[in-house]
């Protein structure tokens, strides 16, 4: 059956869509090339793998503002990342401190380990421009608190934290913070070091434009995340305990090479175009459809007033639609491409007071042109317009 | 804000419609299709505020039931225009509850499983 001829794809805070054309040539070629195990044999073709692996280690190394190169983990995806640090760093009866915009990859976790006995936690809440105020971490805070952990800029309305105050509150009262950088990486500068982080966890194929499937950590020397994976590393083979130092400590088994070699080529090209100028386009966009969609009178728009310290994401809702119907028709009859729902963090839509039945998010991405965003516009005031 | 307790998930419950025992989740769609009949869905019609079934929503309901049970799973988008010859806002206004909770569900289909409500946080509150 036939599609739509043109695709206007307004998802791309799930991940960023189409990726540069360089990023998977560079894939298919390395991998053609010297697609073998990297860290693992001594002849040259893994020697040249692992000197890859490295160089792209070092490249987020100094991307992050970090200082140790081998204290980048590559996982899966941030969901993984976060699971390795959070289940790495818990102890019984500890208290962990987040917040109620976070995704379900800290939700879930928090309260899987709440409800087994192991530890106790709070959540700081946000005001109404989705900013958490530091003092309220503060506050939070217990002698047995472990870790804070902040989800650096909202999948669901686009706020930007200030993680330097948090980093500063979290300093003073020497608990290590842990940011989720999902959503920000590769569209605000991070800085590990001045801001205070002692973890951050990453995904590759959002705005630092990798494939899927690759993504990970990087740990300040501050803190030691404990082994919770266990298998080959390559080295120390003799030894039947794990090896504790990092990289190795905290990645088992053959990595993703394909994955790493497309999300270095994908970093290269955030570099290029360089991080503000991206952000600034697709806030710019995001303005524009602000605009369009308030003019409509059916359309609800929730979350911030302002671009402010904000990515290029807009939450509405039609109030008497189904979010998924919505995003049906404009699929269905505009050929355009948003995420409807919760999307994945029920607490944050709590505190919208979109709960339960979640909303409809624009997210624009480094492709969508005004044009795009015109035709989105174009698209609302019909659907909204008998509403 | 304290931590959440936990989740309270909406139980699926059976109902009888026509002498026969028809299981649906907490939503109220049904958990096994095959139990779809015509006329379960001129009961669960009239329940939803659809006084006299129309031809179009009859055919509408007819070609999703086809195609679930052909395929296996529910037509995309683009299958339900060109299956109905109607837009998906056509659709949408078709049923009470639109697309998700009108046509899907008075249609037999499975709850559609993505980034929305399939449970509830039960949120203990300051």
């Amino acid at each position: 059956m036939e599609r739509q001829e043109r695709l206007i794809y307004l998802d791309n805070a799930a991940t960023v869509f189409p990726k540069p054309a360089r990023v998977l040539n560079k894939m298919m070629e390395t991998y053609q090339s010297f697609g073998v195990s990297p860290g693992r044999g001594g002849y040259d073709l893994a020697v040249e793998a692992s000197d890859l692996v490295m160089d792209v280690r070092e490249h987020l190394c100094g991307f992050f503002g970090s200082d140790d190169s081998e204290r980048v983990i590559f996982a899966a995806n941030a969901s993984d990342a976060l699971n390795l640090i959070i289940q790495g760093m818990i102890e019984p009866g500890c208290h962990v401190v987040s917040s109620q915009l976070e995704h379900n990859s800290v939700l879930r976790q928090l309260h899987h380990f709440q409800k087994a006995g192991i530890i106790s936690y709070d959540l700081v809440g946000f005001d109404g421009q989705g900013c958490i105020n530091p003092d309220d971490i503060a506050r939070t805070i217990k002698p047995t608190t472990k870790m804070v952990i902040i989800n650096h800029a909202s999948n669901v309305i686009g706020t930007i934290q200030d993680a330097q105050s948090i980093g500063n509150v979290c300093r003073e009262y020497g608990v290590p913070l842990i940011l989720d950088v999902a959503q920000s990486a590769g569209l605000v500068p991070i800085d590990m070091h001045q801001w205070g982080v002692s973890a951050l966890a990453f995904t590759g194929h959002k705005s630092l434009l990798g494939p899927h499937g690759i993504g990970g950590a990087v740990i300040a020397k501050d803190i030691d995340i404990r082994i919770t994976r266990f298998g080959g590393t390559g080295v120390d083979s003799e030894s039947l305990e794990h090896t504790p130092t990092y990289p190795h400590r905290l990645e088992t088994g053959t990595l993703n090479f394909l994955g790493v070699v497309g999300l270095g080529e994908g970093l290269a090209c955030v570099e290029e175009a360089g991080i503000d100028a991206v952000r600034n386009k697709e806030v710019a966009l995001a303005q524009r459809l602000e605009k369009g969609l308030s003019e409509i009178p059916a359309v609800q728009i929730h979350g911030p007033s302002t671009w402010k310290n904000r990515l290029a994401i807009l939450m509405i809702s039609i109030p008497n639609m189904v979010p998924e119907d919505v995003g049906a028709i404009l699929d269905g009859d505009y050929g355009i491409a948003v995420r409807t729902g919760l999307h994945c963090a029920p607490l944050a839509h709590e505190g919208l007071k979109t709960f339960p039945r979640g909303g409809v998010r624009f997210s624009i991405g480094p492709s969508n042109t005004s044009e795009d965003i015109d035709a989105a516009v174009s698209a609302m005031n019909e659907i909204g317009r008998n509403k | 804000m304290n931590a959440p307790e936990g989740k309270t998930i909406k139980a699926p419950y059976t109902r009888n419609i026509g002498g026969v025992n028809i299981l649906f989740n907490g939503e109220g769609f049904f958990i096994n299709p095959s139990q779809w009949t015509d006329d379960v869905f001129e009961v669960l019609a009239h329940e939803a505020g659809v006084a006299e079934i129309s031809d179009e929503q009859r055919m509408a309901v007819h070609f999703i039931r086809k195609f679930y049970d052909e395929q296996g799973k529910a037509p995309l988008n683009h299958h339900l225009k060109v299956g109905t010859n109607m837009s998906i806002a056509q659709l949408e206004v078709l049923f009470p509850g639109g697309i998700k909770y009108g046509l899907r569900r008075l249609g037999g289909l499975p709850d559609p499983k993505g980034c929305r409500k399939a449970v509830g946080w039960n949120v203990k509150r300051d």
